[in-house]
């Protein structure tokens, strides 16, 4: 084990605080009484655990599911779209993408500006996305928000693979040569096989990505049910802006909910996401 | 079985010659062994025979066929890689089955050929386990097998004991060369080690920065190296090489240098010149009190049945070889004579041997 001083474990200690508190603050408020919650000084240890907001975060959503297609309608538009999103964009363009960029065209500089292309503000892209899912006339529908979403998950999880496919030996691919496969066969039976973790890292990430999108959610899918679809965030804004009371217990609640699936993920595939992000920062 | 003859073969990346000019045959079921230090472009040439690098100039034939523009998969060879390259994703049967599976064999005929190899290969009990799970040694195997489940007619080795430890290398010699001589393949055998080239080839080709400087059978390699590389090369402890001038003395002919002198009996010399005298380590030997040459113990290296001893003449360092054990300590005096019909001389100029022995 390597050691850290007590400095470098308090900094750790800190910057954890730092990242755990909203989590923390969200759940302790779906736990809080109204009363508490508006307390001040604000309360950090509820007197008092409760869990209707629970129950009322589901009645939102149960409100919602009695004028719409399923039981939870929203939750069920976000999976689509982000499962959908998240693996088209991995398996049909950023793999591929990627192999070729690493093996043919061998171009570092290439994969970097598709990276810092991902770093540009989403909003400079809303105008030009709305007009064009307009004119392809998927507005306010699943298609419209995969395409837009699949702009920014590709180039990521092509940026992300290039590293895993950089570090694939050379040779199993040449065995694989000699042995009499195709370049397809050896991209598609060997290498794709072999960066597996870098698949699942990518997977996980974009999948994230999706899930908590809101910005182009907001403009690409603005109709709410039963006309349009919509995703689980802009729900919850949507939720704050229309109603006088804000529940911000309930909301709370509701956020917990919806941040399980992402929650559940991250932490199963913990080492996948660890060593996808450092290969690919070493190998960028 | 296919003999492989190379034409003229030059082999640029960029502006970098790595091949320059390379002739060479390979007899059909020959052990060749392609021999020379990193950068000299052995590994280079052998890729190119498998197809894996595109040919600059020149032609490479495998059997009948020129092969230059043919994908590796239409050339019929096999090839096994310094790290062995098993697919990591699968079981060690289905490695050993995938190149007979893109070639549309049926299943049953897949196992057979399979269970045949393997038997051979004795790795039947490890078919099941995927290549993290086995031994290096045994890794090389599966290598090994699935190289010759399809029954190449050329068999390429990229350094393939390099990756086992010492005892496994021994032992994988043994093997490899008896298996070789089982199946009768055409091999390529691509090593930096030497004792690995004497000990399996049939022939050696020695290269040194893109050329090849000699292609022997390995003892000739050892007697009558061609140029100071090849006999540097070959051979360990490496041959002694000390530098100086053969002049005439009277009817014979002497070397000499700021160091050392002795006598090298009649030479085809023309005239006085600048040389490489060249000495194995067995061709020199302690000499008695008042003959020989005075010299002092540098170092001392027991290896139980020789023993090696560095001497120092002046700046000029020697190794020489004894047998058994040697009392000879480090710092002490003694004295040495030479062999003389061990001695080789090379041109200073172009490092060539020059055949001048002999009456």
């Amino acid at each position: 084990m390597k050691k850290f001083s007590i400095a470098v474990i308090m900094l750790l200690t800190l910057i954890s605080l730092v990242y755990l508190f909203p989590l923390y603050w969200t759940l302790v408020t779906a736990l809080k009484t109204s009363g508490e919650i508006f307390s001040r000084p604000p309360v950090f240890f509820p007197s008092q655990i409760i869990f209707s907001n629970f129950y009322i975060s589901l009645n939102i959503f149960g409100a919602v599911s009695q004028t719409a297609i399923g039981s939870v309608p929203w939750l069920i538009d976000s999976t689509i779209i982000a499962v959908l999103a998240t693996l088209v964009s991995t398996f049909l363009i950023a793999a591929p993408a990627a192999y070729s960029l690493v093996r043919y065209l061998r171009s570092v500089w290439l994969g970097r500006l598709i990276l810092f292309m991902t770093m540009i503000p989403g909003a400079v892209f809303i105008v030009p996305f709305f007009l064009m899912v307009a004119k392809m006339n998927l507005l306010n529908t699943w298609w419209g928000l995969i395409i837009v979403y699949i702009s920014f998950t590709a180039p990521f999880a092509t940026w992300l693979l290039m590293g895993f496919f950089n570090d694939v030996p050379k040779s199993v691919e040449e065995a694989a040569q000699i042995d009499g496969l195709s370049p397809y066969q050896i991209f598609y039976k060997v290498s794709l096989r072999l960066v597996r973790p870098g698949i699942i890292a990518a997977i996980i990430l974009n999948f994230i990505l999706c899930w908590n999108e809101l910005l182009y959610a907001l403009v690409i899918t603005y109709s709410p049910f039963p006309s349009g679809s919509q995703t689980v965030p802009l729900f919850l804004t949507s939720f704050i802006i229309i109603e006088k009371n804000f529940a911000w217990g309930g909301l709370a609640a509701a956020g917990i909910f919806t941040m399980l699936p992402t929650l559940i993920l991250g932490i199963y595939a913990q080492r996948y996401l660890v060593r996808g992000l450092t290969m690919g920062s070493v190998k960028g | 079985m296919s003999e492989v003859v190379i034409e003229n073969l030059t082999k640029k990346f960029g502006k970098t010659v790595v091949l320059d000019h390379v002739d060479l045959k390979i007899d059909a079921k020959e052990y060749f062994v392609l021999l020379g230090p990193s950068g000299s472009g052995k590994t280079t040439l052998l890729r190119l025979i498998a197809g894996l690098e595109d040919v600059t100039d020149g032609s490479i034939y495998i059997g009948e066929k020129k092969v230059n523009d043919l994908l590796p998969k239409e050339r019929n060879i096999a090839m096994v890689f310094q790290n062995y390259a098993l697919y990591p994703h699968l079981n060690v049967f289905d490695n050993i089955a995938l190149p007979l599976r893109v070639r549309g064999w049926s299943k049953d005929k897949i196992r057979h050929k399979v269970r045949d190899v393997s038997e051979r290969l004795h790795i039947l009990s490890l078919l099941e386990k995927r290549p993290k799970q086995i031994s290096g040694g045994e890794q090389q195997r599966a290598a090994l097998a699935r190289a010759l489940v399809r029954d190449p007619t050329v068999f390429l080795l990229d350094e393939p004991l390099s990756n086992l430890d010492a005892k496994l290398r021994v032992e994988a010699r043994a093997f490899l060369k008896k298996l070789q001589k089982e199946l009768g393949i055409t091999t390529i055998f691509v090593t930096h080690d030497q004792a690995e080239a004497t000990t399996m080839a049939t022939k050696v080709a020695v290269l040194n920065r893109g050329t090849i400087t000699q292609v022997d059978d390995p003892y000739e390699l050892y007697i009558r190296p061609n140029d100071v590389f090849t006999a540097g090369f070959i051979g360990s402890p490496a041959m002694n090489l000390v530098r100086g001038t053969a002049k005439r003395v009277g009817a014979e002919w002497e070397f000499f240098n700021e160091d050392l002198k002795l006598g090298l009996g009649n030479l085809k010399l023309d005239a006085e010149r600048g040389v490489s005298m060249g000495i194995r380590p067995e061709h020199i030997r302690l000499a008695r009190d008042g003959e020989g040459l005075g010299c002092t113990v540098s170092n001392v290296e027991p290896l139980g049945s020789i023993t090696y001893v560095t001497v120092n003449v002046g700046k000029t360092s020697l190794v020489i070889q004894l047998f058994g054990k040697s009392d000879l300590e480090t710092g002490s005096s003694t004295r040495i004579e030479f062999d003389k019909d061990g001695i080789l001389l090379f041109g200073d100029d172009d490092g060539k041997r020059l055949d001048v022995t002999g009456t």
